[in-house]
């Protein structure tokens, strides 16, 4: 799987590396990151936002953005919880990715949850608690809709998304070996 | 740029018709939508499984609904889930902005689309609870009454003609007799006759009518009597729905004030083609259409094995043979073309076939002595008429024991004329086994220097020179001091690519030289079929079927160690022809 893949290299420096294995740049904005749990080696590219400061009104501490293992945060997306005014008040609901989650760059993510093996394209909109189910794949410049539920294995596109194809039995495996390598591949020059 | 793996549907395993036969392209299937059948032993693809429905769901509510209320259903979701008319997303459910006693939103709900912002108060939607709508929805529309309503009267109207034809009193031969198409047939021909008043042809009919003449007219007629269909009159006619004159102007005024959006588009109205309306805003939201979970079956009769079993509850399959953990996946990449020295430049403008091969041969000879300059170029390049390019074949092992590769040309694609000509270098060579991953991870800390430098020709000179052994004999070594060739194998291997393999883990890579014929027209894409045959170890004691071309090659060869074959074919896309 993926014998010809360019290694994508980032210049030293640029992103420091935690001992989970996490790559986050140095120039990706990320507020509240109290709030903000990374599973273990995700990347989190140059220009993308995330809004962990964005949390629950009430006293307390609550987790804002949950990150499983082996993501990956494009360039320039932005990740925010999703919120909406519930018993008079607007309140921030928690933002939940699983493992081997890819979000394009340029993206706009403001699901409820996306589950595990979820490849997300460039310059897509994920409306406000959308739920993506495990395995499932968002082609670039699609739409989602304020509450679309995304069902496992199905593909999704346009504006706004449809369903408009389903997945072979094969992607998970071929999902996981795509972002472990990107992973691997990830590297300073 | 593709490579595409032939399924020879319920054929016996052969090399498919060349590329330049536009028909062979419906044999070809991207690996991993293949499928696998063990007692086969062939490969499978969507066009030829059986497939069977194991479970119906919502795709937006992800109820599972059981497959007895899927007809009544009508194969949509029977809660409360909507598409909407205009955008096709799903409705949302909305309570209402007037506030009530209690100060929380409350009834009336509507329906509410969350990408177009379409409401269903629009054609007069509002429904007292929030849960449940499409059963609210039956009781207050009246349209789907009338439809249903017409439906079960003709429904009954057809089953009175039915329990008329089958005969009662005949009872043994009754069952078979209906099943019997050519009574159908001369019912038919029979009704035939009596309305055009003249004789009709007919297998059946001739024979029945010859009988009847010889009984007399007053039998025939009684005997052609009791199943003749009545006429069914409708309940509501369509004329009556009215396109009356005074619709048409309605419909033109609407028309003016909304434009040409106005009118809904075909695929709206399709599902509602009782209604006479073509008007956007009559449109309304349908029920979301079910989604189905599929179990697959191998389509060879004699066996029927399942490949695909899917789990209901989750997103597992209980049986999943696919043919990506049984072929190994071949990959193509790392274009470099030849820059031609100087003398092979003056080379005649339009080389013959022979020309072509003294020059390939030429170039074998000097491969080893004299450097040919080569450029690396990006795989998305259009390709150029005469030119020779070198690529890597990678393929990767799924098994867990070595396998050995053998690399042909199957015989068709010599015969017929070609994009180009394809030379093979390394025909035989053998993969590593595909190991844990906790293995593989050692490995990669290990050889992640060395695989950098794959990339790049510059790194191998100062690569160090820890390699120890060859690519064979594996199997005799240690676990750890196999890492270490393994590790170092990369730049040993690397250096002298030309004539060898490149070898990384379970995957190896092989040269391939293509040389793009000159009488290529633009736009053509390059392509070619390659014969992949792998041999492998089998636990198996038994063995039901030969595998592969089963001419032998299968033979026990001992108790435990037992080798296999099998061959599959694959079709490489290069690309454009500049």
């Amino acid at each position: 799987m993926g014998a010809f893949d360019p290694i994508a290299t980032y210049e030293k420096g640029t992103y420091i590396e935690t001992d989970t294995g996490n790559k986050v740049s140095r120039k990706a904005t990320i507020t509240g990151a109290t709030n903000i749990i990374l599973g273990g080696k995700s990347i989190i590219q140059t220009g993308s936002i995330l809004r962990g400061d964005l949390r629950r009104s009430t006293a307390g501490q609550h987790v804002v953005i949950t990150m499983g293992r082996y993501c990956l945060i494009g360039e320039g997306a932005i990740v925010r919880p999703p919120g909406k005014m519930y018993k008079g008040s607007f309140t921030f609901y928690p933002l939940r990715i699983s493992d081997f989650v890819q979000i394009g760059p340029n993206s706009i993510i403001e699901a409820a949850s996306i589950g595990s093996g979820v490849e997300i394209g460039k310059n897509c909109i994920i409306g406000k608690f959308v739920i993506i189910k495990d395995l499932a794949v968002i082609l670039p410049d699609t739409v989602l809709p304020e509450g679309t539920v995304v069902p496992s294995m199905s593909v999704w596109s346009g504006n706004p998304g449809k369903l408009v194809d389903t997945l072979p039995e094969t992607y998970q495996e071929a999902m996981e070996a795509k972002c472990k390598s990107y992973y691997q591949r990830f590297r300073a020059t | 740029m593709s490579v595409l793996y032939s399924c020879s549907h319920l054929d016996s395993p052969h090399s498919p018709l060349p590329p330049t036969y536009p028909s062979s392209s419906s044999s070809y299937h991207q690996l991993d939508k293949l499928y696998f059948c063990e007692e086969c032993d062939a490969v499978r693809c969507d066009q030829c499984v059986a497939v069977e429905i194991a479970s119906y769901f919502c795709p937006n509510c992800l109820f599972d609904v059981p497959s007895a209320n899927v007809r009544a259903d009508k194969n949509r979701c029977a809660r409360s889930c909507f598409s909407c008319p205009t955008c096709e997303s799903s409705l949302s459910i909305q309570a209402s902005d007037v506030p009530t006693e209690s100060g929380q939103p409350g009834p009336p709900y509507s329906l509410i689309c969350s990408g177009c912002r379409w409401s269903s108060k629009e054609v007069g939607w509002s429904f007292e609870k929030p849960t449940g709508i499409a059963l609210q929805l039956q009781k207050m529309n009246h349209q789907t009454e009338i439809v249903q309503s017409e439906f079960d009267s003709l429904k009954e109207h057809l089953e009175s003609y039915i329990s008329l034809s089958t005969p009662a009193p005949s009872a043994p031969s009754s069952i078979r007799s209906t099943r019997d198409p050519s009574r159908q047939i001369s019912h038919l021909t029979q009704m035939a006759q009596k309305a055009l008043h003249r004789d009709v042809g007919g297998m059946v009919a001739y024979s029945a009518r010859s009988k009847g003449r010889s009984t007399g007219k007053e039998g025939e007629k009684e005997k052609y009597g009791w199943d003749e269909l009545g006429v069914y009159e409708a309940k509501g006619s369509w004329r009556a729905g009215g396109e009356s004159v005074l619709d048409g102007v309605d419909i033109l005024r609407d028309l003016e004030d909304s434009g040409a959006g106005g009118m809904a588009e075909v695929g709206k109205r399709w599902g509602k083609s009782w209604d006479n309306s073509k008007m956007t805003k009559d449109v309304l939201p349908q029920r979301i259409p079910l989604q189905t979970k599929l179990t697959k079956r191998c389509p060879h009769p004699n066996c029927r094995h399942l490949l695909i079993q899917p789990d209901t509850k989750s997103i597992r399959m209980k049986i999943k043979m696919v043919a990506a953990n049984y072929l190994p996946l071949v990959e193509i990449g790392r274009r470099r073309r030849r820059i031609p020295s100087n003398d092979m430049n003056e080379a005649s403008e339009q080389p013959t076939t022979e020309e072509l091969e003294r020059r390939r041969r030429e170039r074998r000879r000097t491969r080893g002595g004299i450097p040919i300059k080569e450029e690396d170029e990006s795989m998305g390049l259009p390709l150029k008429r005469g030119e020779t390019y070198l690529f890597q074949l990678a393929l990767t092992n799924p098994l867990y024991d070595p396998i050995q590769i053998r690399l042909t040309q199957p015989h068709a694609a010599k015969d017929v004329n070609t994009w180009c000509n394809v030379s093979i270098p390394t025909q035989h060579f053998t993969i590593n086994a595909l190991k844990d991953a906790w293995a593989y991870d050692e490995e990669e800390e290990e050889g992640n220097d060395d695989f950098l430098i794959g990339g790049s020709e510059a790194g191998f000179s100062e690569e160090g020179t820890t390699t120890t052994g060859g690519g064979s004999g594996m199997g005799t070594l240690g676990k750890k001091s196999r890492l270490s060739i393994l590790g170092g194998q990369g730049t040993k291997k690397g250096r002298d690519r030309e004539t060898g393999v490149e070898k990384r883990s379970n995957t190896s890579k092989v040269i391939l030289l293509v040389e793009v014929l000159p009488d290529n027209n633009t736009g053509d894409r390059v392509r070619f079929d390659l014969e992949v045959r792998y041999t492998y170890k089998s636990d198996e004691m038994a063995t039901p079927t030969e595998p592969g071309e089963g001419s032998g090659n299968g033979e026990k060869r001992g108790k435990k160690e037992e080798y296999k074959n099998f061959t599959f074919w694959i079709r490489i896309d290069l690309g454009v022809v500049e």
